[in-house]
């Protein structure tokens, strides 16, 4: 597998790391809790059919981090103001993962012109009505990905990002990372007490994939996205946990291909 | 300004069960609370209150409270409560390590409640504040990602209140308020005097240096406090100006008995109490591990807790003072031999604490002098040696850092 060599731009009052690759429409890629570790094999897979764009948001990777972000609503914010400054043709199709999924829910609640279809990933920002959405800041960095794969030894991404024994500059990034979502998603945790009630405003075709066995989010989170969002549809994959373009990037490429092409 | 001298306990909960790390990998945030018997802590109370009393008739010159949330270590989920209590059983001052700022959403409340202390006390209220430990950040909701700036700002505006007249609006970045105007000011003009206190965190005594306010260090090794003390002092250089006696406080473990073997034996308490494996120690010493983040950081009593994610800087979990530390908590013997628990007869304390003050000189020295499942009455029996011969003996000694005399050394 090709990786992607980083590009640090400015762009959106910042220093934004971007991996950009691939030909054909945009496809913007919103990361989650645990920033952008490479160039992963679905986004790939998806270069080939798209320009596949994954900035690291402000304060993970090596983008810089202003002090005024303290929300996912002003992240989401940021998120807009980046695309304009990359003179992205919109509509544009976007994946939104775990967190990044938030942000881009946050982004379709109030700015539908923006997205042309929209795939959530696991994603945060709902409550869910069954079970509790799974506390990060309780344990480690390492015992957090561990718990978002379903069968993280045996997930070739795990076991390249995280399942050697880490250098402390990648013990410094996770905390990095760690300290920047606390920073927007600390109370309430990883959700929003607003957004669900604007989720029936929605207007962007949505594809609501989540793993069969996510131990991080509930699968009950997904299902209410997929009831609130009109038309959107739910796919589960199976054997699967957080991390669905991780640990099954095969199925989870079919699935999103399948729903943009539709 | 003369040196004083004071007594410190955690009031931590001690009617736990001795394999109570064993059997759950910690003793804070997620032990069940059905283990607490509400009689027992109604009896440690009254043994708790008994001894702040006791070391003041013993001649102590005050008695220090502290606050701690979902934790063995301490029963005083309210430093203003228990300060409130204890000065009505103390004659002398009332020194409060701290009212964990970040945690509280309305500051003001604390100035309001350090000013109902001061008065009702007859002017003997030293106030201190502190960041509160990670563990205080999870159990109370407050952003440890914020924390410093959120300690900053509520003591600027705390700091406001006493010395500005009221009524103002403060807009700030953490908090808002639209009238700063409490009825009641502390009777001590401008206010009483005020600690910042740490676990060796480089930034908190810059900072505290930065304001001319004590800095008090909590039960750490002699060499790092040493370095605590240079770093403030360096600060201070650079600022143009000498800090006294009194910008240092020291609170050491203390473990005082008839002779050196008794105080020895009995200064276990000091090292297997709630306070090493519950705060200061174990989790401590695990969590400046995990910081460094070896693919292992999960073993241990949950290491994370004492350092969420923004609590620590990177240098202060890694810097030189945090290795010394962790040096010093390997065991018991080791934490004997770094200074971090002081034991002995009165004639060996006598001396080493004439060698710690040789090499600290801080103006307010506190002894951290009942912990864990130490007995009532040799903690009494303590207090009594540290009133009666101990402080007497140190009060007439002059830090080599003043006289420019050689230090006195470490007993053999």
């Amino acid at each position: 597998m090709n990786d992607v060599t980083p590009q640090l731009i400015e762009a959106a009052g910042i220093t934004v790391e971007l991996r950009r690759a691939g030909q054909g429409a945009p496809l913007l890629v919103i990361h989650g809790e645990f920033g952008v570790p490479g160039w992963l094999e679905a986004f790939a897979r998806l270069a080939e059919h798209h320009d596949v764009i994954v900035p690291s948001l402000p304060g993970y990777g090596q983008s810089t981090r202003p002090d005024w972000i303290m929300s996912v609503h002003d992240l989401a914010a940021w998120v807009t103001w980046f695309a304009r400054d990359l003179d992205l043709q919109r509509p544009v199709n976007v994946i939104g993962s775990s967190l990044g999924g938030w942000v881009a829910a946050e982004i379709a609640t109030v700015a539908p012109q923006f997205f042309n279809k929209l795939v959530l990933v696991g994603a945060m920002g709902l409550k869910p009505e069954k079970g509790e959405i799974f506390d990060y800041f309780l344990d480690s960095g390492l015992a957090g990905l561990r718990r978002a794969f379903h069968r993280p030894d045996q997930s070739a991404a795990f076991m390249r990002y995280w399942g050697r024994k880490w250098a402390p500059e990648l013990a410094d990034v996770v905390e990095q990372h760690r300290e920047m979502t606390c920073r927007i998603a600390w109370k309430p945790y990883m959700h929003s007490l607003t957004l669900r009630h604007l989720l029936p405003g929605v207007r962007t075709p949505t594809l609501v994939v989540w793993g069969g066995n996510d131990a991080i989010t509930p699968l009950n989170s997904g299902e209410i996205y997929a009831r609130a969002i009109p038309g959107a549809s739910l796919a589960t994959i199976a054997d699967c946990g957080h991390m669905p373009e991780m640990e099954k990037p095969t199925d989870f490429v079919e699935r999103v291909r399948d729903f943009l092409q539709a | 300004m003369t040196r004083k001298f004071f007594f410190f306990s955690e009031m931590g909960y001690n009617a736990y069960p001795d394999d109570i790390l064993e059997r759950y990998g910690f003793t804070a945030l997620l032990l069940p609370n059905s283990l607490f018997d509400r009689e027992k802590a109604s009896q440690l109370w009254r043994m708790f209150l008994r001894e702040h009393e006791y070391a003041s008739e013993m001649g102590f010159d005050g008695s220090v409270c502290n606050e701690h949330h979902n934790n063995i270590l301490s029963m005083q989920e309210s430093v203003n409560i228990s300060a409130a209590v204890v000065s009505q059983h103390v004659k002398g001052t009332i020194a409060l390590i701290g009212n964990p700022l970040p945690i509280h959403d309305n500051p003001v409340r604390v100035a309001e409640e350090i000013a109902m202390l001061d008065l009702i006390s007859g002017g003997r209220i030293i106030s201190g504040f502190v960041r509160g430990t990670g563990i205080e950040q999870l159990s109370t909701n407050a952003n440890p990602a914020y924390n410093r700036e959120r300690f900053e700002e509520a003591f600027a505006l705390i700091k406001k209140t006493w010395t500005q007249p009221g009524p103002f609006r403060w807009e700030g970045k953490h908090y808002h308020l639209r009238v700063v105007n409490p009825w009641q000011l502390p009777l001590q003009k401008p206010h009483p005097p005020i600690w910042a206190a740490g676990i060796l965190s480089p930034e908190t005594i810059r900072w505290a240096a930065k304001e001319r306010i004590t800095y008090l260090v909590l039960g750490s090794a002699l060499d790092a406090t040493a370095q605590c003390r240079e770093i403030y002092h360096e600060v201070a250089r650079q600022d143009g100006w000498m800090p006294a006696s009194e910008h240092l406080g020291y609170l050491i473990h203390t473990c005082v008995l008839d002779t050196d073997e008794e105080a020895f034996e009995m200064g276990r308490h000091h090292y297997g109490g709630a306070s090493v494996i519950g705060r200061s120690g174990g989790v401590a010493a695990s969590a400046l591990t995990a910081g460094t983040g070896s693919a292992g950081v999960t073993g241990g009593p949950h290491p994370e807790w004492m350092a969420p994610p923004g609590y620590m800087s990177k240098q202060a979990k890694t810097g030189a003072m945090a290795r010394e530390r962790r040096a010093s908590e390997g065991s018991y013997e080791e934490a004997v031999r770094a200074g971090l628990i002081v034991t002995g007869s009165p004639k060996t304390i006598i001396q080493k604490f004439k060698h710690i003050i040789d090499r600290t000189d801080p103006g307010y020295l506190t002894f951290w002098a009942r912990e864990g499942k130490k007995p009532h009455q040799a903690t009494m029996r303590g207090i009594e040696l540290l009133g009666k011969e101990v402080i007497p003996a140190l009060r007439e000694h002059q830090s080599a850092l003043v006289t420019g005399k050689e230090v006195t050394p470490w007993p053999q």
